[in-house]
């Protein structure tokens, strides 16, 4: 297992990517039908709520810094409620892969491909996915840090460039309570940044002093999802519900750069990189969770396993795109809520108790 | 050497890598080119009579040929829905329809009888209708306007979007853009401006369509003489006449003409909007009477907003500087006279009577039509919301809002 550690600058870009996951593209849309421009301050709440779940990951491998997250709670709770755990998050990593593809598929069909190119995309994408997760943690983590940047200046580049299109200030404080915490309540699935570093907690190398970097890089990835949803709703306003592609169509209208042709160039290869490597992390997720669930199953049966319901999820929901995007509001946050912030709980509990256990020791 | 090629082979992303260069290549060697199945329209017309849509499409279709000029063509269809005439105009090309990159998208005047977004909604949801597609409503048929502007563009390379998109720029000084359609459409008013043209048939018969407003209009036709294209009998008899007009929409349904002063006068309050030509007759200069004519360099609009007695005050300030372009008159005496780049008081009263007189013109026309394009109501939101929210509930309906306002207008001119 060792020789599949990462270190903080690749944990950092996981963070990353985690937290531009289903945010840049369909959501902004989607949480304006339900709460107009003041989906800006819902997404704020949500990032904050997320936050707080990093002190409890940092906690938690400081405790247990060699300890994989099953055995941790195999031993706290109990192993079979372990393994229930471990199947809601496997059922949890398998739809924000669904969930990631299917965004980007219809979106990269709006803009270049009419026809239906899924067999192509398929058949190109899931063989690198598949390598990616063979491959492990570490290979496809020093992927990212090499793309960091190339993905930062895209995504940098697409909210300067809207910059010279016509903005002005989103009309906030119209939405009602109601309507304010069921748009937070109702995308809680699309949050849940930090599961992801609990799955892979004994695969992550943070020496003394080293825990800033990952609360920095954070911060720049809420920044650039804030600055979006901001950019976003100044530049489409009243009609934002109509734009299901934020991070490309901000760069629309720009009057001073039409002349380069097709400027949403940048934006295409930004998601392009942003999904394959949010795919690669989710569906390794989702194969060491079948891992842990199956501990005698290989690994290459658990990227099969990956690939067929992948598959066959897809051939019910996403060739029927609205049903996905509909089903995922109707039962996903309760999915996401209970792995986004009950599943902290229960880890938060454990480090108390253990730390009881501990002082009790001492004295 | 076989070593490092058994190593490779070990690699799994080669082999992945491989597979996709084997599965791929056939694909795009033996895949026809896109524009051999997709016809590249880059206009389109929407025209509805007895309950049938027909669909006119401006289409660019690439050969090879040694001129520099385009190919294009007008391919229409008809249907009982926009989607079954489209997919007629479709069979007719003989290619996919891609609307991409459909730079204009003309309506008749007939079809803004009705909300407009009743017809527009397929293809701009389903048919990927880009919404910077600039948005334009024609006197006569959208498709004789097409026609008319395929020869424009072939007689003197100029094109429709770029006609429009002159008036969009100096005239209207807003985006007339589908998008920008729907913004107003959506907003609490729900009106918007978009572009009109005119279309005049050379026998001499114009199809002004109700509006009276435009002067001069052979001054501003756009000659169109054609020598070929597939519609060459209907193309020869018509003219695009561009006066600047635009039509004010109310919940998508056209409400009004609006000529140039008008514009002029909604536009006062816009900071972007310079250049316009504001005359005043009969000033008394050096003890003379002339007409003369200022060109607005320069602007800065401040604008505040209050309840004052429960009733909403609109406040703007306007400082313009202003250049004098044209003295009607005889005024050999004063060109050489310096004092002339002065405003004198009786020539800014004259000013100042007249730019009211045309804020209040623009006024009385959104007044009348319940409309509200200068986003008064979201000043009034924004800086005074709770006032605002009590007296909507007072009025009980937001398009009357605009009546109640109070709008004060006082002007600085300076001379540029």
């Amino acid at each position: 297992m060792k020789e599949q550690c990462i270190n903080i600058r690749q944990a950092c870009v996981l963070i990353l990517m985690c937290i531009f996951t289903n945010k840049i593209l369909l959501l902004p849309s989607l949480m304006f039908e339900e709460a107009k421009a003041d989906a800006f301050f819902a997404v704020i709440v949500l990032f904050l709520l997320d936050i707080v779940v990093l002190p409890i990951f940092i906690k938690l491998k400081t405790m247990y810094p060699d300890k994989r997250l099953f055995e941790i709670l195999s031993k706290k709770i109990s192993p079979i409620l372990t393994k229930f755990i471990y199947c809601v998050f496997a059922v949890y990593f398998m739809f924000k892969c669904l969930l990631v593809f299917s965004i980007t598929y219809v979106y990269f069909k709006q803009q270049i491909y009419q026809d239906e190119i899924i067999w192509l995309i398929l058949i190109s994408g899931i063989p690198v996915i598949n390598h990616a997760i063979m491959s492990g943690v570490r290979a496809f983590s020093r992927t990212i840090e090499l793309l960091k940047w190339a993905v930062l200046i895209g995504f940098v580049s697409c909210l300067a460039f809207s910059l010279f299109t016509d903005l002005s200030m989103p009309f906030f404080f119209v939405s009602t309570s109601g309507e304010f915490f069921s748009s937070i309540f109702n995308h809680i699935f699309s949050f849940g940044d930090y599961i992801f570093l609990f799955v892979v907690i004994d695969r992550i190398e943070i020496k003394k002093g080293q825990e800033k970097q990952l609360y920095i890089s954070s911060i720049i990835g809420m920044l650039l999802v804030g600055m979006l949803f901001f950019l976003f709703y100044a530049k489409y306003q009243v009609t934002a519900f109509m734009h299901n592609n934020a991070l490309a169509d901000i760069l629309v209208f720009s009057v001073q750069f039409n002349a380069i042709g097709r400027l949403d160039i940048i934006a295409m290869l930004t998601i392009m990189f942003i999904t394959l490597f949010q795919l690669e992390i989710y569906s390794y997720a989702f194969c060491d969770c079948v891992l842990n669930i199956f501990p005698k199953l290989n690994k290459i049966f658990s990227i099969v396993v990956f690939d067929i319901i992948f598959g066959i999820l897809y051939y019910v929901f996403i060739g029927k795109y609205e049903i996905l995007v509909g089903s995922s509001q109707f039962w996903s946050p309760w999915l996401g809520l209970f792995v986004n912030y009950l599943f902290p709980i229960v880890c938060l509990i454990i480090i108390l108790l253990a730390r009881r256990k501990k002082n009790e020791k001492t004295d | 050497m076989k070593k490092q090629i058994e190593k490779m082979v070990k690699q799994p992303m080669i082999i992945v890598f491989i597979i996709i260069l084997i599965f791929f290549t056939p694909l795009a060697i033996y895949s026809p080119g896109e524009n051999r199945n997709r016809g590249v329209v880059t206009a389109i017309g929407i025209d509805k009579q007895d309950q049938e849509y027909e669909i006119s499409l401006l289409t660019f279709i690439p050969t090879a040929n040694q001129s520099y000029k385009e190919q294009t063509s007008i391919i229409s269809g008809k249907g009982g829905t926009l989607a079954e005439a489209l997919y007629k105009a479709q069979i007719n090309m003989g290619r996919k329809v891609g609307l991409a990159h459909a730079k204009t998208t003309v309506v008749s005047k007939d079809l803004l009888q009705e909300d407009v977004t009743n017809h527009i909604d397929y293809l701009s949801r389903v048919a990927s209708l880009p919404e910077n597609t600039v948005f334009v409503c024609s006197s006569s048929s959208a498709k004789k306007l097409l026609e008319a502007s395929q020869g424009l563009e072939q007689k003197i390379g100029l094109k429709l979007e770029q006609l429009i998109g002159f008036n969009a720029n100096i005239i209207y000084v807003t985006d007339t853009s589908l998008e920008a359609f729907y913004k107003g459409y959506y907003k609490r008013v729900k009106s918007s401006i978009i572009g009109y043209l005119k279309l005049k048939e050379l026998n001499g018969d114009s199809q002004s369509g109700g509006s009276s407003k435009g002067g001069e209009k052979e001054q501003n036709t756009a000659n169109n003489l054609i020598e070929g294209g597939s519609q060459s009998n209907d193309i020869a008899l018509n003219d695009i006449i561009n006066e600047g007009e635009a039509v004010l929409l109310k919940d998508g349904r056209m409400v009004d003409i609006l000529s140039i002063d008008e514009l002029n006068g909604i536009n006062l309050l816009n900071k972007k909007a310079l250049n316009q030509i504001i005359t005043v007759n009969n000033v008394e200069l050096d003890g003379e009477k002339f007409d003369l004519s200022y060109k607005i360099k320069d602007k800065k609009v401040l604008i505040n907003t209050k309840f004052e007695n429960d009733i909403p005050v609109f406040s703007a300030q306007l400082i313009l500087g202003l250049e004098l372009v044209e003295v009607k008159g005889n005024h050999e005496t004063i060109v050489i006279n310096t004092e002339f780049s002065k405003i004198s008081k009786d020539v800014e009263n004259a000013l100042d009577n007249q730019i009211k007189k045309i804020f209040t013109d623009a006024l009385k026309v959104m007044r009348e039509n319940k409309t509200d394009v200068l986003g008064i109501n979201e000043i009034f939101f924004n800086s005074n919301r709770n006032s605002y929210k009590k007296f909507i509930e007072k009025i009980e309906d937001v398009d009357n809002f605009i009546d109640f306002v109070n709008f004060k207008l006082s002007l600085i001119i300076q001379p540029d």
